[in-house]
């Protein structure tokens, strides 16, 4: 929304640099996205008399002019007597009007600011030199109206800026609405200047009329008949209407209005769609103007409006042609029966003023905020109307405006009302008191104020303060139906005196320690182990395409699917976290990555996870990492992610079992990408649990997703994991002062056998032995075509008491021989 | 209608058997029932034109099974319990230099350890949750205009993925409400991602990270509340700084401000320069109220604030897509 600052100053004595007025704006009243300075735009508009104007022979508009600058302008060509001279094709110009020159050098206003500026220079037209240009109101950026130049009928002496005459002079302040989504006063010209009067301390002039809640009186001894009825109280708290006649559709407003309209961007039609929409911005109140007669026809005869929901399969054409089809949350105006306007929001074709138009039906009223915004949503509709109506104007003020909407008619039109003003207001809101103590306000600010303070503050903003000794009690102005408790009025106090006014303090608190929660440590730790092993983390979005979840197998139908992306990639929640990383491999590789690891920690969603106690979905907390070459490496890419995962399992103290996939089936939509000849499901050897997958990608998902070959990766349950190793604290073995020894043992199995079935039996033989013992795997060898294998593993030994002898070393060797060989079909040799 | 069946049957065969599917459509037979569309009486040619299609798209379905078939043949099982390949070498881990962690996960840990050691507890906040969290206990009644300022995504099932973590407020209010009423405070941040309906580019993304927190006891105030903003934001920056605020509107405070520091030294610092923070305001009586906390006896003020700004702005970073890009050429620079 954009405030001009001199319609501020003809309601308040305000007079502060604007860059004084924008710093006190922004600190208690509003965010201000920018200000404009207008009078640059009209800095060389003079008001000049035209001495003569005749036409130019041979063209068939151009007329040559002279003007009376009285020598305002210091360089210019003039005439013998002063004059200069401009060519001008206006149809309208004529000897001894008053005129707006835009002398040469000077930016054509309509143009200022924007990509084809135009710069008026000296020309020669049919051979007579013109400077510069007398302009149309168009030209001046003030109306619409290019049909000739601006005639000003005013007793202006020549020579005076067109920005005294007209106070272009101005600022412009552009307003972030959001902030005031509570203030529907501030929506309008006099309710923004009784705030900036009462933040900087100056009076406040309020037009009487704002508040003189009487009815007019009926001037018009046979008044034309008219009811208007709200049908259902929900949807608007009242309905006023008033006919008037006579409206000349020719007439303009006065000049100083279109100049105030046009400079928040609203053009000058014809003097009745100015004086609603003058008052809109003065008062935050729409108005809307029906063509009466039409209306009585839609009504078959009857001059009959009611407020009411929309029907079922009801259809209504607006004013933008548009033929919509209502539902009952929409409020629609209708004569009769017939449904002729979108309450608040637009008008309707069948009703809308024309040239034949003869008489007006002005309407005064307000609606549910509520469902107007329905209606606005539904239907796209963002006028300057609905956006104040949705803020929730108050009922009180719809009676000031159409009186001072039937005044400013007939001044400017000469419409004279020829009904009554008729109403219906079934609902009359009193506010309740409120009730406040100097020292409530002062424990919720943190504050000083002293009982006047607070008194006078109130009382600058129209509040009604009555002081009594235990507490003071207010009631609103009318206006402010956001005012309902006192914790609202403790706000204005606040805001009004600046809250930077009050100090800042600490608040008393205990010794209790906090500590980061035990999950939140662990998944940090996570973090810093995977950048220990050379990982990347990274984010991804927690929504993905449908096409994706195609591509790794997953079920669309177990996702949530969000139905109003703005973008096809955000369509559903992800299942598990591995598809996203995988998408994000392709580009990287032709980044010229040839190798590295993507790992994310986040939260996944599926339905399949079932709900919490509170009806909402369970969130899955999972690891993910990607590792990828663009070349083949040593051995399978499997082995890669499998060190990365062994190194990260080992220092949370996870210990698993790497169950073969190609065995189990039942997996879990995170098992989808993986392919199943080549992948694991890791078990949590506590808890004897699947906490993750691991493997390399199923053919399908490589080529889907533009993959390398040599890829694999894992996808582990944070949450269970976390489970299963918070209580952790290493295994930490004493040094020691006697050395160990190491040895070798090879064992030769069938070619298919797991090293896993040699890895446990050692593993548990060596828990058999007094000794503190490691074991690490050396080599596995097959020969070409053989279908026996050799695992050499070393196993390191060491005794807390005593240096082990070569007789205890082969004795313990020998146990672990015999263990394996007897619960594997292997051979030592 | 017979010879497209029976020369359905043939391809199908063929396909099943074939190391080069695809060449099936090319095959003779194929061609043949092309060439025979023309011969056929106008009123006759849609249909059997249609039956073709149909067939095609079948053949080209057969064709792509046969060839994830040939590809997952091709697949050797390996051995998943071994450290490393059959007669391969030792693996070593990548290399750690090239790891990095999230500058954004860095700077979360870094915010929500500072709440912390000032004695806030803190939770990680949900990425689904419903209308009620979202919106009607933080005094947002249904169709509320101030509603529009978050552009909600929402699923069918009517759940929202949260456009503020604020969400967690009146669940970390109502678990408070026991410890309050035996005499303690309540001290909390909610921390986590966070999702608006928008456009992504240079300054905005649908998917960002917010840190938000509340305190409630019987005498919080708002200066208390401007005292603990600026404490932390001193704490963050490591030097003494100049506040300031500006009246905002949110249904869940009243008042509620938005809260502004001048631009610290370690980034450049600029006085007169103010850098937008957060919102912040003194908890609205509805909304304690909502979590069954007396407002007559307890007042509290919450804030919230983005979390990207703090890092683009300490590292200078232009993009604010860079963050869930997954871009190496990005995360490697945060050595």
């Amino acid at each position: 929304m954009i405030i001009s600052y001199n319609w501020l100053k003809k309601y308040t004595d305000i007079n502060l640099p604007i860059d004084e007025l924008s710093k006190l704006i922004g600190a208690r009243l509003v965010e201000i996205e920018e200000t404009v300075d207008l009078g640059k735009k009209y800095q060389n508009a003079l008001m000049v008399d035209v001495i003569s104007a005749t036409k130019i022979e041979g063209s068939d508009h151009l007329n040559l002019v002279t003007i009376d600058d009285k020598r305002a302008v210091a360089e210019v060509d003039r005439n013998d007597n002063g004059s200069v001279q401009v060519v001008c094709g206006a149809p309208n110009i004529a000897a001894g009007q008053k005129v707006v020159w835009l002398p040469p050098s000077s930016v054509v206003p309509v143009t200022y600011g924007k990509a084809d500026e135009m710069k008026l220079d000296i020309r020669k037209l049919r051979g007579f030199t013109s400077n510069g240009m007398i302009a149309s109101a168009k030209e001046l950026d003030l109306s619409e109206d290019h049909d000739g130049i601006l005639v000003i009928n005013d007793d202006v002496e020549a020579g005076t800026k067109l920005s005294d005459y007209l106070e272009l002079n101005d600022y412009l302040i552009d307003i972030e609405n959001k902030s005031l989504t509570h203030r529907p006063d501030c929506f309008g010209v006099v309710g923004f200047a009784r705030e900036v009067a009462a933040i900087s301390g100056e009076p406040f002039h309020a037009p009487e009329w704002l508040t003189d809640m009487s009815r007019l009186p009926l001037t018009t001894d046979n008044p034309l008949n008219l009811t208007v009825k709200i049908d259902d109280e929900s949807l608007s708290d009242r309905y006023m209407a008033v006919v008037m006649s006579g409206a000349d559709g020719s007439k303009k407003s006065p000049l100083w209005v279109q100049t105030y309209l046009s400079r928040i961007g609203i053009r000058s039609i014809n003097a009745v769609v100015d004086v609603t929409n003058y008052l809109m911005v003065l008062t935050g109140q729409p108005l809307h103007a029906f063509d009466y007669d039409k209306l009585v026809k839609v009504a078959d005869g009857r001059a009959e409006i009611h407020v009411r929901s929309g029907r079922p399969n009801e259809k209504l054409t607006l004013l933008d042609g548009r033929t919509i089809e209502l539902c009952p949350a929409d409020i629609v105006i209708a004569a009769g029966e017939k449904a002729v306007a979108l309450a608040g929001a637009m008008g309707g074709y069948d009703t809308e003023i024309d040239d034949s138009t003869k008489n007006i039906l002005i309407e005064s009223a307000t609606f549910s905020l509520y469902n107007l915004r329905a209606t606005q949503m539904r239907h796209g509709i963002f006028s300057e109307a609905i956006t104040r109506f949705t803020k929730g104007q108050p009922a009180e003020l719809a009676m000031p405006v159409i009186k001072e909407a039937i005044r400013l008619m007939s001044e400017w039109s000469g419409a004279m009302a020829v009904s009554d003003i008729v109403e219906d207001y079934p609902t009359k809101t009193e506010p309740n008191p409120i009730h406040i103590t100097t020292e409530f306000v002062n424990n919720v600010l943190g504050s000083n104020f002293t009982k006047d303070q607070i008194i006078k503050t109130l009382r600058n903003v129209e509040f009604t303060v009555n002081d009594f000794e235990s507490d003071i009690t207010i009631k609103r102005p009318y206006w402010r139906h956001d005012i309902n408790i006192a914790e609202d009025v403790v706000e204005e106090i606040g805001r009004i005196n600046g809250f930077d006014n009050i100090n800042p303090t600490l608040p008393i608190r205990d010794f209790s320690a906090q500590s980061i929660g035990q999950f939140d440590i662990f998944r940090s730790k996570v973090s810093d182990l995977l950048v220990r092993s050379g990982a990347n983390e990274i984010l991804s979005y927690s929504f993905v395409h449908g096409d994706l979840l195609n591509k790794v197998g997953q079920d669309y139908r177990n996702s949530y699917r969000i139905v109003n992306s703005i973008s096809p990639s955000l369509q559903y929640y992800r299942q598990s976290l591995t598809p996203s990383l995988l998408d994000l491999v392709n580009a990287n590789i032709r980044q010229g990555y040839d190798e590295f690891a993507l790992a994310e920690i986040n939260k996944v969603h599926q339905k399949s996870s079932g709900m919490t106690d509170e009806g909402v979905p369970i969130e899955d907390n999972m690891l993910a990492m990607v590792y990828a070459s663009k070349t083949a490496r040593n051995g399978a890419a499997y082995y890669r992610a499998k060190k990365q995962f062994d190194f990260l399992r080992q220092h949370i103290g996870l210990e698993v079992e790497y169950k073969a996939m190609a065995e189990r089936s039942d997996g879990r939509p995170y098992s989808k990408p993986f392919e199943t000849k080549r992948s694991a499901y890791i078990i949590d050897k506590r808890s004897g649990k699947e906490i993750g997958v691991i493997g390399e990608y199923k053919q399908s998902v490589k080529k889907g997703l533009k993959l390398p070959d040599y890829s694999a990766g894992f996808e582990i349950d944070m949450i269970q994991v976390f489970e299963s190793v918070k209580d952790y604290v290493g295994d930490y073995q004493p040094l020691g002062r006697y050395p160990g020894t190491e040895r070798d043992i090879c064992f030769q199995v069938s070619s298919d056998l797991e090293y896993g079935r040699i890895e446990s039996q050692v593993q548990s033989a060596l828990k058999e032995l007094d000794y503190q013992s490691r074991l690490s795997p050396i080599d596995i060898y097959q020969a070409d075509g053989s279908k026996t294998k050799n695992i050499t593993v070393r196993i390191s030994l060491k005794s807390t008491d005593h240096t082990l002898t070569g007789e205890e070393v082969t004795m313990a060797l020998d146990k672990i021989t015999s263990i394996v060989v007897t619960n594997v079909e292997a051979s030592v040799i | 209608m017979q010879d497209i069946n029976s020369v359905r049957q043939i391809l199908i065969d063929k396909i099943a058997t074939s190391n080069s599917p695809a060449d099936v459509l090319k095959s003779p037979e194929l061609k043949k029932l092309y060439s025979v569309i023309g011969t056929l009486p106008a009123n006759e040619r849609g249909a059997y034109g249609k039956s073709i299609n149909d067939l095609k798209v079948e053949i080209q379905s057969a064709i792509d099974s046969r060839m994830d078939e040939i590809d997952n043949a091709a697949v050797e099982p390996l051995d998943v319990t071994a450290p490393f390949d059959i007669n391969s070498s030792l693996i070593e881990l990548m290399d750690t230099e090239n790891g990095t962690k999230h500058p954004l996960i860095r700077e979360l840990e870094n915010v929500v350890d500072i709440f912390v050691r000032m004695g806030f507890e803190a939770i990680e906040s949900r990425q689904i949750d419903d209308d009620k969290h979202m919106f009607e206990s933080l005094n947002f009644p249904d169709n509320h205009p101030a509603r529009d300022g978050y552009d909600t995504f929402r699923t069918e099932e009517n759940f929202i993925p949260p456009a503020h973590t604020s969400t967690m407020q009146n669940r970390i209010l109502s678990a408070g409400r026991d410890r309050l009423e035996s005499g303690g405070q309540i001290a909390a941040v909610s921390y986590g991602r966070v999702f608006r309906n928008e456009d992504v580019d240079v300054t905005h993304e649908h998917t960002f990270y917010q840190c938000e927190g509340v305190f409630v006891s019987e005498t919080a105030s708002l200066g208390e509340m401007l005292g603990t903003l600026r404490s932390f934001f001193e704490a963050y920056y490591g030097q003494k700084l100049k506040i300031k605020t500006q009246p905002a509107y949110f249904p869940f405070v009243e008042p509620g401000l938005e809260f502004a520091i001048e631009r610290p030294a370690v980034l450049g610092g600029k006085p007169g320069d103010w850098l937008e923070m957060l919102g912040c305001g003194m908890i609205h009586p509805n909304v304690l109220e909502l979590a069954g906390i007396d407002s007559k006896k307890y007042r509290g003020f919450a804030w919230g604030g983005g979390v990207e700004r703090l890092v683009m702005l300490k590292y200078g970073i232009e993009d604010l897509r860079h963050f869930e890009s997954g871009k190496l050429q990005f995360l490697r620079e945060f050595k």
